[in-house]
């Protein structure tokens, strides 16, 4: 069973999405909301899909409609002197940000994006590696308008840079990865770019000597921290450290592998996590000092080493996520934290009948 | 047994206050509407708190949490009698983690202290209200306190990395962690700014920030408002985000200038105070942006702070704003809207506007970088149908920043103050998916009632089918 409009927003599935489902690219964000309104109703669960590039492991879902925002491009409303951006979901970053740049200023959205969507990005909670200065995108979601797994479009928060007007959904809608319902529209706060930047080579313990810089990276190739500001300033810093500085941030290509692992750990711990990464086999990896994110590719698949490294990460208040396996119906998160009961009812306010991404979120809610 | 009694097993005599007169004390924020208390508990652990929720549960009585009272939005007052949960006794720094930049506090501690405490390490606590010498940290989780820093800072959400959360159930739950991205949704960001509808927040992790290590302090003087205004708009468009950017009229200064003495110029229809910190060689480049900006706009004075003391000086003038006009009159009721930057100007003048129309005194000072408008009006309540004067003109600011794209509140909360506004910036779907929210925190609605929601919030209840075309449907 279906609905006569469905079948015009049909279309072919893109690369990498389930087969056997039913893809969808609605015309806007009121015809979301009623795919999802008619998949409540007949309980078929829903896969929201940007730009497929952060999907990660399915954890044992199986989608029977998958919905595309790739309909959702409009930007809606730039106010470059108010540094806020609308815009839609399904944009991707790279055009966004290509965008921006010509006024000198950025979302500060992760880098390289490669084909990710600006909806996609705020689903999965992902950040840049810049937000070792600017914070985490959570940090620059002012607005979302958002259809709930229940079909009903709604508006949370404001297009003003400081809110504090009722609940911040927005935030709750960033990392939710589609468990709420469809992001359709999201305003941004912007940040200036800088007029100078440099990335220096450099050892890691030469991170602590440097005054706010906007990411300080580690690869298995080394070191490097990136520099903005102004010229003086980028000047001044390489030359205390004493390093070799490139002009522009030239960040590290993304990891692509079949298998990965992240480990999430208190700041301190980052060199830690590399240690254990690299015992644990990692061929590459790309370690956020400052933050405590450290991502890391292998060659093949081992259960217990996941054990091992959770057992680690979890036993320092952290966790390891899994962001790409062959084995589809992994654990994606290990230990579901202790608030899982609520976070249950939470999903259940905006999708009461389950059928939004059900079992994405830990714990299997 | 009485509420009273029973809580007074869990607490002993001296933390359970019910004397009318106690109870009187305990009615009202620092706001101008008072409410009725059925008691008021100073619990001083986790535990204790807990069981002080599951008592009122079975009383069903609601629970209003409360810190330092600073709190200008009726956030802390009960409505309803209602039990009054002081966490000021909450007040330990727990855990001060100098490498990862964290700390753990009771949400007791007060706002300036924190900062106090950390400053040996050269760290602070961003977020800084005007009340900061007063206000807790669990009040700024509460309402989302911001503050003149928290242009280039960001306001308290940025900086809470975990909670410790006692439920409406009288459970206690870990919220978020010290690890960036912690798996799940993101209640933290949930709970904070959630005015105590949510839970109770025992336990909190804070981020710190490190001190800049250069530091200008910016007055510029101007001989209109609007002059001061494009300078914020321009400075915001020109490339650069300062620390702080706070604008203040000619009644302000003048109030000010009555009260402390800060030097500022008293022939100024504005001052605009400008913060620019970071590493030396930027904070000379900013600055100049900034006096430059000034300059173009028609400043009649730009002074740069040499020492540290005059910074303080040019501080305390803006951190005595509020002092200075209770010093002046014996009431005042503060605002508290958010306009886009780019409007700034054409806000203004409409709050001139309205404070004209209604013929009542009219003071500012605002976070004019983020576009956080701050009209004061002065005024005595004893007087006949003033107050109600004074809120219709509110009213009238409050949609006139929502006309121009605004918000309600930047930073003081919602509370019962705005609560019937909500319906200005929300529709009923969108207020109805906030108490969906609410709910799944509070099933039983004993969390702070009738704040921030309007009533009626819960009124929609959708069919699922609401979205299909029955004719359609195959």
């Amino acid at each position: 069973m279906t609905f006569a409009a469905i079948e015009e927003w049909q279309v072919s599935a893109p690369e990498g999405a389930p087969a056997g489902a039913l893809v969808v690219a609605p015309p806007n964000l009121d015809a979301v909301a009623r795919v999802l309104g008619w998949a409540s109703e007949v309980g078929r669960p829903v896969l929201p899909w940007g730009g497929g590039t952060r999907m990660g492991p399915s954890g044992g879902v199986v989608p029977e409609v998958v919905v595309l925002t790739s309909q959702l491009t409009r930007v809606v409303d730039w106010q470059p002197d108010d540094l806020t951006l609308v815009v839609e979901a399904g944009a991707l970053v790279d055009d966004v940000e290509a965008m921006l740049a010509e006024r000198q200023q950025s979302a500060v959205l992760a880098e390289r994006a490669n084909g990710s969507t600006i909806g996609g990005m705020i689903a999965s909670g992902a950040s840049g590696y810049r937000r070792l200065r600017y914070g985490p995108t959570r940090d620059r979601i002012l607005e979302t308008v958002m259809a709930s797994g229940d079909g009903r479009v709604f508006t949370s928060g404001g297009r003003v840079v400081k809110n504090v007007t009722g609940y911040d959904i927005p935030r709750l809608a960033c990392g939710s990865l589609g468990s709420l319902g469809i992001i359709g529209q999201v305003c941004l706060k912007l940040w200036p770019v800088p007029e100078s930047a440099a990335t220096l080579d450099v050892t890691v313990d030469a991170f602590d000597g440097l005054y706010r810089p906007m990411a300080l990276l580690e690869t298995e190739d080394g070191a490097m921290a990136y520099l903005a500001g102004t010229a003086e300033e980028v000047a001044g810093q390489a030359a205390a450290v004493g390093a070799h500085a490139q002009p522009g941030l030239q960040w590290p290509m993304p990891l692509g592998g079949d298998v990965q692992i992240e480990l999430r750990v208190p700041s301190p711990l980052t060199s830690a996590a590399v240690t254990q990464l690299r015992n644990a086999g990692a061929t590459e990896f790309r370690a956020q000092h400052g933050i405590g994110l450290v991502a890391a590719e292998f060659d093949s698949w081992s259960s217990e080493r996941l054990e091992e490294l959770r057992t680690w990460a979890e036993g320092q208040g952290g966790a390891a996520v899994v962001l790409a396996s062959p084995q589809s119906d992994i654990d994606r998160w290990g230990q579901a934290p202790g608030s899982v009961d609520l976070q249950r009812r939470v999903k259940a306010a905006f999708d009461p009948r389950r059928i939004m991404v059900p079992g994405r979120l830990p714990g299997g809610v | 047994m009485t509420l009273a009694a029973d809580l007074r097993l869990v607490l002993g005599a001296d933390r359970v206050l019910d004397h009318p007169l106690d109870l009187q004390i305990y009615a009202k924020d620092a706001g101008v509407t008072p409410g009725t208390v059925a008691a008021v508990v100073f619990p001083e652990t986790t535990q204790e708190v807990a069981a002080v929720v599951r008592i009122a549960v079975v009383h069903e009585v609601p629970i209003v949490a409360r810190g330092a009272g600073t709190g200008l939005s009726g956030g802390a007052v009960p409505t309803r009698p209602g039990l009054v949960v002081a966490l000021t006794r909450l007040n330990q720094i727990w855990e001060v983690d100098e490498a990862a930049h964290t700390a753990w506090v009771g949400p007791g501690v007060i706002n300036l202290e924190l900062s106090q405490h950390t400053t040996p390490l050269g760290l602070h606590y961003a977020p800084d209200p005007s009340s900061q010498s007063a206000c807790t940290i669990g009040g700024n989780v509460g309402t989302n306190a911001g503050g003149p820093h928290c242009l280039a800072e960001g306001s308290t959400v940025s900086h809470i990395l975990a909670v410790e959360l006692v439920t409406a159930g009288g459970d206690v739950l870990l919220l978020g962690g010290a690890a960036p991205d912690p798996i799940g949704l993101d209640l933290v960001g949930v709970v904070v700014g959630s005015e105590g509808t949510m839970g109770l927040v025992t336990k909190v992790l804070v981020k710190l920030t490190e001190n800049a290590p250069e530091v200008r302090t910016l007055l510029l003087a101007f001989p209109t408002i609007e002059a001061a205004a494009e300078t914020v708009s321009s400075v915001v468009a020109g490339g650069i985000v300062p620390a702080a950017l706070e604008l203040m009229d000619r009644p302000m200064i003048e109030a000010v200038e009555n009260f402390k003495s800060c030097g500022f110029p008293l022939d100024a229809a504005a001052v605009l105070i400008a913060e620019v910190a970071g590493h030396p060689a930027a904070v000379e480049a900013e600055a100049q942006l900034v006096a430059d900006a000034g300059a173009a706009a028609g400043a009649t004075e730009i002074r740069i702070a040499a020492t540290a003391a005059e910074r303080d000086l040019i501080w305390l003038g803006r951190k005595s704003a509020f002092g200075a006009v209770a010093y002046a009159a014996p009431d005042y009721y503060l605002h508290d809207t958010v306009v886009p930057r780019t409007r700034l100007v054409e806000a203004m003048s409409g709050i001139y506007e309205i404070g004209e129309r209604y013929g009542i005194s009219m003071l500012n000072v605002f976070h004019a970088g983020d576009g956080n408008l701050h009209p004061l009006v002065a005024f005595d309540a004893k007087e006949p149908g003033m107050l109600e004067k004074v809120r219709a003109a509110a009213d009238e600011m409050v949609k006139l920043s929502i006309e121009v794209g605004g918000a309600l509140s930047g930073e003081h909360g919602i509370g019962l103050e705005k609560r019937d506004l909500m319906g200005e910036m929300f529709s009923a779907v969108d207020l109805d998916a906030q108490a969906r929210l609410r709910d799944a925190f509070d099933p039983i609605g004993i969390l702070n009632p009738d704040k921030v929601l309007p009533e009626g919030s819960r009124c929609f209840d959708f069919g699922l089918v609401a979205n299909l075309d029955p004719e359609s449907a195959a």
